[in-house]
């Protein structure tokens, strides 16, 4: 059993906040993604899980100890780096067999678990390379192999794909989710990438400048974002946001007009819609403006245009073909809208 | 890392550094502060059959030594050795300023100050050597850079061995090179004419000896890390300028030498510092007569018959000020990045 | 680049460049090959009123000895004055200041490099200070404390002190050295179920080798090169080479000696120039490691 839990914990360099009072359960073999762009806070909470980062206030349990003051070898956990954090000097035989020499597993049983280990990720080929004679593939698969040798507790995997291209990402992105669902173990999982997160995720917490900004499940945070940051950092492409004021469930601002809105609330907010919720009007639409770009994505052709002097996509069917500076009307329903209060970004419910 | 691995770590090198180099600081600027004791005088009584009698001062040297013993270090002075003559001499430095001699003149006399004789000479040979030796060990880098690759193994190699040399056996080959009956100091005395000349009666000579001295043993430094800073020049940036029209001086004007700013920096720094405690090759050329250092006076004070330690104490302390006022610039600046890194 | 260029090049900057080079040449190693060739002179050869070329035929020598080559001054040095003894004080301070040296270094170095909190920037200025103490100043501070705790004179003060002297240098080195090894790798170690020293020991140590030789022959020649520590910290009869050379220097030009210590000097250098031949790679790795980064 491995609930990861996170009680009040902050951690601080001087004056700089680098976690801001976090906040977590984590349940038994959830898949747990910690989402947000570089420098949030995401690696330096999975380090403090780690035990890598000293915790500056608040506690970490897992399972049911306090962890705080442990030692990362006594915690159980294992970890797969960005840059994998391979020993140069050991065949990947000997990198894969390190946990259990080092943590004292009678010899007898290291060759089957390294065997079994390398298996599951398909790297028996390999076992008497050094790292160095590698790809980086094969490097992180490595990686992978010795932080599942051992069974521990909980997987702590840190932008393990980011060095990779991108054709390879997708397939052992794929490998991770069936690794997970094999070994039914906790793992907690940083990222900038979206996708990933999307893909990967039980639950995905979107942290930005070391505070939590939304939990949820994936679906949670694209169709409710809690705020404008999380709104405009999950999709692609983000969800356009416009600035403007709301009156009696209606927002007007330059060049756009929406009607029919359930909010109470009026006054200055950002409107929120995804391009692909936004359609060509036949008559009257919302938003009426000459054509910015017109981008051939193959499934789909992508419309921008400008309104109220923001860049909003539109998502419109493959055969669409227009000139750059004619005039486009698209409607929007006012189902499809979101609405943030303007000056905190925070999410305005119906 | 927690406390206390770093410290578990770090402790035995803390530990060398502070008892043999901290502490030494706390011990230079003690000694400083006291004097050896006088000598312990006591009258005797000088009785001759038939002269009468007749006292004497003599020296108590069985009380001179048990006061040595238990005193060793010396009397308390004050800062008086500070201000005596061998060191700032103030009164004497007060009497000449004063005086209604000509500008040439002073100089002289406070030239004849040791302490001055020797600040001035290690000042001249920082501030001489230094910029000579990072403009002699850039050319030699930019020529380099320019030659074929199979040249440039030997090259290095050749270029090492004047810097990688033992500063008392450098000094000591070309002093012997240059002393009146060597290859060079022969061939000086032919061009000039002069068969008197040599490094023990020309401070001229000797000054030039010596400074010469510490471009060649300096340069390779300048050198080699000049050279690895051309190779990293951005090749996009030299190709562009060349597009734009630049000339092989421009382009070394606005692309090289500003990529090489922070290296020269560094390279100063580091030279500066190693030129401040010029000290070997005034051993090595004998030069005392007409050169000394800082350096030179500490080890003069300790090495004469009797060992002088507050001497040797004051003058380290005004050197060690010395070193803290030429790593002032790199301090403050440090400083200042960590109060921004701070805030 | 360069290769290519040359053939655009002016024949006159040509010239030049060649020119200088030579030149720079004839400067750096002459000298040496001069003093070299020179050793196996007499002195009136070597020192020769007459004419240089003289020490370049061994006109001199010949009239004395016999032959153009004598290997009296190296036979006047090694055996009638003990420079053989000097050379075994030199060879067991190199080597313990060298090894003991790179030990704390390496352990406070990693420490540094890994410890990223303000006390550890603060140690590392305050080495950059310490570095650039004048080693006579500190000399001065050593006497009178090993004078009264009677350790003056013997060879391990020496080379404790030389130890001391060389930290500052050797942790700056080694501390960026390590940081450019990732801490991925000791982070990994650790998680996997090493204490901190266990991974540097286990994952560290073996891929350390090449900034700890490049930084050991740094250690090695402060150790081999100083004057100032073992002149002044060194009994007459326990002297390494160099402050040996400097003794032989006040009694030995009276005696018309000097060949003795010119042998000296070119058995000193010796070591030096077989030092450069086979570590050149990493001493200039070495010299440009901190000038790169810092």
């Amino acid at each position: 059993m491995a609930q990861i839990r996170l009680k009040n914990v902050s951690k601080r360099w001087g004056k700089f906040v680098g976690v801001d009072n976090f906040n977590l359960d984590i349940a038994d073999q959830e898949f747990l993604v910690l989402l947000g762009p570089s420098g949030c806070g995401k690696t330096t909470t999975m380090r403090m899980i780690a035990g890598l980062e000293e915790i500056t206030e608040g506690e970490v349990w897992i399972g049911d100890q306090m962890v705080n003051k442990l030692e990362p070898k006594d915690r159980d956990i294992s970890m797969v780096f960005q840059s994998y954090g391979l020993y140069p000097n050991m065949t990947v035989y000997e990198n894969i067999r390190f946990p259990l020499k080092v943590r004292k597993v009678p010899k007898e049983q290291h060759h089957e678990r390294v065997m079994a280990a390398s298996k599951m990720v398909e790297l028996d080929d390999f076992l008497e390379r050094r790292p160095a004679a590698l790809s980086g593939g094969q490097r992180q698969r490595v990686a992978l192999a010795r932080a599942i040798v051992r069974e521990p507790n909980a997987f702590l995997m840190d932008e393990p794909l980011s060095n990779l291209d991108a054709k390879l990402r997708v397939s052992t992105r794929a490998q991770i989710k069936n690794l997970h669902h094999t070994l039914k173990r906790t793992t907690v999982y940083v990222t900038h990438d979206q996708i990933e997160a999307m893909t990967l995720a039980d639950r995905v917490v979107v942290m930005n400048k070391g505070v939590v900004q939304q939990v949820g499940t994936p679906m949670e945070i694209y169709d409710q974002p809690a705020n404008t940051f999380v709104a405009s950092f999950i999709g692609s492409p983000a969800m356009n946001l416009v600035n403007g004021m709301i009156a009696d469930g209606v927002f007007t601002s330059d060049g756009i007009r929406i009607e029919g809105l359930p909010h109470r609330a009026s006054g200055a907010v950002t409107l929120g819609f995804r391009a692909e919720d936004a359609n060509l009007a036949e008559a009257n639409g919302q938003i009426e403006a000459p054509i910015y770009t017109v981008e051939l994505l193959g499934e789909a052709t992508m419309l921008s245009m400008r309104v109220a002097g923001e860049l909003v996509s539109i998502k419109v069917g493959k055969d669409y073909r227009a000139e750059i500076g004619e005039l486009a009307r698209i409607a929007i329903p006012a189902s499809a809208c979101h609405i943030f209060d303007q000056s905190t970004g925070a999410r305005i419910e119906a | 890392m927690p406390n206390k691995t770093f410290f578990a770590f770090i402790l035995p090198s803390l530990i060398a550094m502070v008892l043999f180099i901290a502490l030494p600081i706390v011990s230079v600027v003690v000694q400083s502060l006291y004097v050896s004791h006088e000598q312990i005088l006591v009258e005797v009584e000088n009785c001759q059959p038939f002269g009468g009698c007749s006292t004497e001062l003599r020296v108590d040297s069985a009380a001179t030594a048990a006061l040595r013993d238990e005193q060793p270090l010396g009397r308390f002075n004050g800062l008086g050795t500070y201000v005596n003559r061998a060191h700032l001499a103030t009164t004497e430095l007060g009497v000449i300023l004063s005086s209604e001699r000509s500008f040439g003149e002073k100089w002289g006399q406070i030239l004849n100050l040791p302490f001055y004789k020797a600040l001035i000479f290690t000042l001249v040979y920082c501030f001489f050597v230094t910029p000579l030796a990072m403009a002699l060990g850039f050319t030699i880098a930019l020529a380099v850079n320019a030659l074929p690759k199979v040249t440039k193994g030997p090259i290095i190699f050749f270029s090492l061995l004047p810097m990688i040399i033992t500063p008392l056996i450098g000094s000591l080959i070309l002093y012997w090179m240059l002393s009146p009956n060597g290859i060079l100091g022969a061939t000086i005395q032919h061009i000039f004419n002069d068969p008197t000349l040599s490094l023990r009666a020309s401070p001229a000579l000797t000054w030039g000896a010596l400074l010469t001295y510490g471009v060649w043993t300096n340069a390779p430094f300048s050198f080699v890390v000049f050279y690895a800073g051309l190779q990293t020049v951005p090749g996009d940036t030299l190709e562009s300028a060349m597009i734009d029209g630049a000339s092989r001086w421009e382009r070394i004007r606005y692309v090289i030498i500003p990529h090489l700013a922070p290296l020269a920096t560094f390279v100063a720094l580091v030279q500066l510092m190693d030129n401040f405690r010029v000290f070997e090759p005034i051993v090595g050329f004998s030069a005392e007569a007409n050169a000394t250092s800082l350096s030179w006076l500490i080890y003069n004070d300790l090495t004469g018959d009797s060992q002088q330690f507050g001497s040797a104490g004051a003058t380290s302390v005004l050197t060690i000020l010395g070193v803290v006022i030429l790593l002032s610039p790199v301090l403050v600046r440090t400083w200042r990045e960590f109060k921004h890194k701070a805030v | 680049m360069s290769e290519a260029m040359a053939h655009k090049r002016p024949v006159l900057l040509n010239t030049f460049i060649y020119g200088f080079i030579i030149l720079w040449l004839i400067l750096a190693a002459v000298p040496f090959l001069w003093t070299v060739w020179g050793s196996f002179k007499v002195e009136a050869d070597f020192f020769s009123r007459e004419s240089w070329w003289n020490a370049i035929f061994g006109t001199a020598t010949i009239r004395e000895t016999g032959a153009a080559f004598t290997g009296d001054g190296y036979y006047g040095a090694w055996i009638t004055r003990d420079f053989w003894k000097a050379a075994f004080n030199t060879i067991i301070v190199t080597i313990c200041v060298t090894t003991i040296s790179l030990t704390l270094g390496t352990l406070g170095g990693y420490a540094l490099a890994r410890s990223g909190r303000n006390y550890a920037f603060w140690i590392l200025i305050a080495a950059l200070v310490f570095r650039a103490m004048p080693h006579i100043t500190l000399v001065s501070g050593y006497l009178l404390p090993f004078f009264q705790l009677n350790i003056w004179g013997v060879l391990p003060t020496s080379i404790i002190v030389l130890v001391a002297i060389n930290q500052p240098f050797t942790l700056w080195m080694l501390h960026s050295f390590f940081l450019s090894i990732p801490k991925d790798l000791d982070e990994s170690a650790m998680v996997d179920g090493c204490t901190r020293f266990q991974a540097f020991r286990l994952v560290i140590m073996p891929v350390m080798w090449p900034g700890v030789v490049t930084t050991g022959l740094f250690s090695f020649l402060l150790g081999y090169n100083d004057f100032a520590v073992t002149a002044m910290l060194l009994s007459a009869d326990n002297q390494t080479m160099v402050p040996k050379i400097s003794s032989f220097l006040g009694s030995i030009q009276e005696t018309g000696n000097v060949m003795f210590a010119v042998a000296a000097v070119v058995s000193a250098t010796v070591p030096l120039f077989i030092l450069v031949l086979f570590f050149q790679r990493q001493i200039v790795s070495g010299l440009t490691a901190g000038a790169v980064k810092g």
